[in-house]
């Protein structure tokens, strides 16, 4: 029995409502993020989580593509909802890129930067922008400096565009997903974005934990490619060994003995068990003890006869219950079980709002929201959101002025000229209509 | 300006890998964790970059040493570890034995990270908790995984799960696969979960992630601290806007097979010799698809002509029916040059569905380190793959795969704690090691 006294004092300890009197591990940390879509921006999201600066940086006008990447064409105070999971706490400046002006900015901010990330085909910010990693380490030599990539920046296939169902789909993750004989699946999130850029925060931290020892800065690359094959667990070891190829067998689990999805009265259950005294308790859970020495021991079954009995009691038993009711008998008995919960199952969750992992705020401009949370909790230097993203270029004055000392005849005339920008009258790009000026700072 | 052009340049760069230092090679960390997948993959991501991982196991070993796929074992030792073990120090010790227990304590002294998963106050209740291996390191960095977290509503239910099960908190199992259609009851028309275990990656993703922004912020403050994860928390983060556009709109996500809801075409197509990606779903890259494949005629049509238009439901399945209908004529290859060999404006993204089988003939890869062939000196040859970063100043690298429960107490008893040979025989018999 798990000890209250001990779960109170972890809520005590990482307290959700102390999480903004606590310190930020990444406080002091710049990051200078030119790239757009998921991949680059993600990895910039995930170290602003950890009170890193980041300043995203987008074309004037209508801004990363994000913006409009809207499901099912809806859009939410004038953006794509979308837009959000990747872009929190984050500084918005709109630079022209293509104008030698524009990049003269950027690279003032990157010597002030300790992070720079980009995710363009490889070699395009050296050759084509005077912003490679050779070139920005002879302005700022401690610079750690990311490229995110489909196929990576060298070989034969690196010009090669990418995205991150492609990536699904070369590395072989689509085809050991779902059900023999059927199409392959196309995994209901941008997988290799949101985890390749997981990945890429990762070396980020470790360049960074090395540069606090010596002051260097490096080069990182990371292809969203290699991240999914690196997921995967043993497959290749598997091919290499035995030559065979690895089968889809649907919500089967090719190494935990028991393991499946069930339909139950309010939608569907995963039960697991992987170890005797697991399927023991699910057995009795079921009422089917016996079936543990009747059936499980005998060794005149095959072990698959046996898996199927067991699957063909459980189905009809599972019908019978609701997904609440057999999660809080595999806490009572002892076997895995899980609800596939959904949106509103997420929303609606309790465990989750105290855990800050479904996280809610109030923003300057888009008002209440409610998003997916920090994933790890930290008791000392918990992740936080602070803000939404903002609308193309909001915080061009304050970045300008506060990093670069321009003054507001400066900015004016940088406007001016289209070097930098602001939002359009267009969807995705300008703010909420009802928004007038709050939240913006100079 | 620079001599060589940047391809050769970071290629070679990169291709030094074991004449330049480790990121981690200061950290020790101890991994006490059992059969728990995410955790094991945080030690192994943080060995990657050269911590010094000492795996603790019960004398005997793992249980997840026995996890593997169709009953196979490589000399006596399961996939999942053989994949995952990577330059880890395996020792054994019964921590439960009042002398392992003091052992446990002296280890831990000298770690900078511990990893634990045997849930929710069971170390704690054997004063062997966060709050217990803190007053003898104050700067340690104690790191919990377990199903529902150490505190929340939940957290005093069963700790232990599995992939599936993650998968299935997390959300991601609920959109993915394919959609009901109609009356037809497919046995595949279901919640349908990512193939390999992407929960555990997740939460091994989010633990380095967290132990290396830890080990930063002690760097400057001195100070220790404690990490609660769990593999369903760490795949929610990747769920998007699904929760907030339930808080928005009311709608939930549903599971709509290879179609998109947000960008389209971005799908699976079937092609003369199986499958492929295929994506061009802002204007300019739609019209760049519409050329390639000779369409011009779909670039105006109302149903296609905006990216809203052609994520509405109806228009993907018209749009996919006309995809196919040129693309069932040619292999993937044949596609792929077609869509390389455009030079007009905008983009189109292509690529074959492959078997890992196919993945692993990609020369590609190959080049590029991504596989190896790996020379073990004690499991033979192994196909790998290896670390998803490369970095200049300090690559990570694989240096052996797994080791058997205890190959290295010598090694690491004599290193750490001192103990002799006389010592390890005594412990040895006591079964304490």
């Amino acid at each position: 029995m798990v000890s209250e006294k001990y779960i109170e004092r972890m809520q005590e300890l990482f307290d959700i409502k102390k999480v903004f009197s606590k310190p930020e591990a990444l406080k002091g940390i710049r990051v200078l993020d030119i790239s757009m879509i998921i991949f680059g921006p993600a990895t910039a999201d995930f170290l602003g989580e950890m009170g890193a600066e980041v300043i995203k940086v987008e074309m004037p006008g209508r801004g990363d593509v994000m913006r409009n990447v809207a499901p099912q064409g809806y859009y939410w105070k004038n953006v794509s909802p979308a837009f959000f999971a990747q872009n929190h706490n984050k500084f918005h400046i709109a630079v022209d890129l293509h104008n030698p002006e524009g990049r003269e900015i950027i690279r003032r901010l990157a010597a002030r930067s300790d992070v720079f990330i980009e995710n363009y085909r490889p070699g395009t910010t050296e050759r084509k922008w005077q912003l490679g990693y050779r070139q920005l380490r002879e302005i700022n030599p401690s610079i750690i400096y990311v490229s995110n990539t489909g196929y990576g920046q060298w070989g034969p296939y690196a010009s090669r565009p990418s995205y991150d169902a492609l990536a699904q789909a070369v590395s072989g993750m689509s085809l050991i997903t779902g059900f023999e004989g059927r199409p392959p699946v196309k995994i209901g999130i941008y997988l290799g974005n949101y985890f390749g850029a997981c990945l890429s925060a990762v070396a980020v931290l470790a360049a960074l934990y090395w540069r606090d020892k010596t002051g260097k800065g490096q080069y990182i690359e990371h292809s969203q490619c290699e991240a999914l094959i690196r997921a995967m667990e043993w497959t290749w070891a598997y091919i290499g060994l035995t030559g065979k190829r690895r089968r889809r067998i649907g919500n089967r689990d090719h190494v935990i003995t028991f393991s499946d999805l069930f339909r139950c009265r309010d939608g569907f259950v995963v039960i697991e068990a992987d170890t005797d005294d697991e399927l023991v308790a699910l057995l009795r859970a079921t009422g089917n003890e016996h079936l543990y020495t009747n059936l499980w021991l005998r060794d005149d079954f095959s072990k698959e006869d046996k898996i199927k009995h067991i699957h063909d009691i459980i189905s009809r038993w599972a019908l019978k219950f609701t997904r609440s009711e057999i999660e809080e008998e595999s806490n009572r008995f002892g076997f895995v079980c899980a609800p596939v919960q959904n949106a509103r199952d997420h929303y609606e969750n309790q465990h989750l709002r105290v855990r800050g992992s479904v996280w809610e705020m109030h923003d300057p401009v888009y008002g209440h929201m409610i998003e997916y949370g920090p994933a790890p909790k930290l008791s000392e230097t918990p992740g936080r959101f602070i803000w939404a993203g903002k609308p193309v270029g909001f915080h061009n004055e304050y970045v300008l002025s506060s990093i670069l000392g321009l003054d507001s005849a400066e900015i004016k005339a940088l406007a001016e000229r289209g070097i930098i920008g602001k939002w359009i009258e267009r969807k995705g790009s300008k703010p909420p209509d009802d928004w007038y000026d709050e939240g913006v700072i100079y | 300006m620079e001599e060589k052009s940047w391809e050769d340049w970071i290629r070679e760069e990169e291709g030094r890998v074991f004449e330049k230092p480790e990121a981690l090679e200061d950290v020790t960390v101890i991994d006490i964790s059992t059969s728990h997948a995410g955790a094991f993959i945080c030690s192994t991501f943080l060995a990657e970059f050269g911590a010094k991982v000492i795996k603790i196991e019960p004398p005997g070993g793992d249980r997840g040493r026995r996890w593997s796929a169709e009953s196979f074992y490589h000399r006596g030792c399961g996939l999942f570890y053989l994949s995952e073990g990577r330059n880890k120090y395996f020792i054994t010790l019964n921590h439960n034995t009042p002398e392992g227990r003091e052992i446990l304590l002296s280890l831990v002294k000298k770690a900078d990270v511990f990893i634990e998963s045997f849930g929710p106050g069971y170390l704690d209740s054997m004063d062997l908790g966060f709050s217990k291996l803190s007053s003898i390191n104050p700067s340690l960095i104690y790191v919990a995984y377990s199903k529902y977290g150490h505190y929340g509503p939940k957290a005093s239910g069963n700790p232990r799960s599995y992939d599936a099960s993650d998968q299935a908190l997390s959300g991601l199992l609920y959109v993915t696969g394919e959609p009901e259609e109609g009356d037809k009851q497919l046995e595949s028309a279901v919640p349908t979960r990512t193939g390999s275990w992407i929960s555990s990656y997740a939460g091994g993703a989010w633990g380095t992630f967290s132990v290396i922004s830890a080990l930063h912020y002690r760097f400057l403050s001195g100070r220790g601290q404690m990490i609660d994860i769990t593999n369903s928390e760490a795949l929610m983060r990747f769920m998007e806007y699904t929760v907030l556009w339930y808080h928005v709109s009311g709608r939930i996500r549903e599971r709509i097979g290879y179609y998109d809801l947000a960008v389209f075409p971005y799908t699976f197509i079937r092609v003369k010799d199986g499958y492929a990606f295929i994506a061009g779903y802002t204007d300019p890259n739609f019209k760049a698809l519409c050329r390639i494949m000779e369409r011009e005629d779909l670039i105006d049509d109302p149903r296609f002509s905006t990216m809203d238009a052609r994520t509405q439901p109806e228009n993907e399945e018209a749009l996919h029916r006309e995809i196919e209908k040129w693309s069932i004529n040619y292999t993937s290859d044949e596609i792929l040059e077609k869509v390389l060999s455009y030079k007009g404006e905008g983009i189109v993204v292509f690529g074959r569905v492959n078997e890992p089988q196919d993945t692993l003939k990609e020369p590609h890869w190959w080049e590029r380190g991504t596989f190896r062939k790996f020379n073990d000196s004690h499991y033979g040859e192994l196909i790998l793959q290896m670390p998803p970063w490369k970095m200049t100043e300090t690559p990570p690298r694989v240096k052996w795969a797994c080791r058997p429960a205890g190959f290295h107490n010598e090694l690491i008893y004599k290193r750490y704690l001192g103990f002799g040979s006389e010592k390890l025989r005594e412990l040895r018999t006591k079964g304490i090691i």
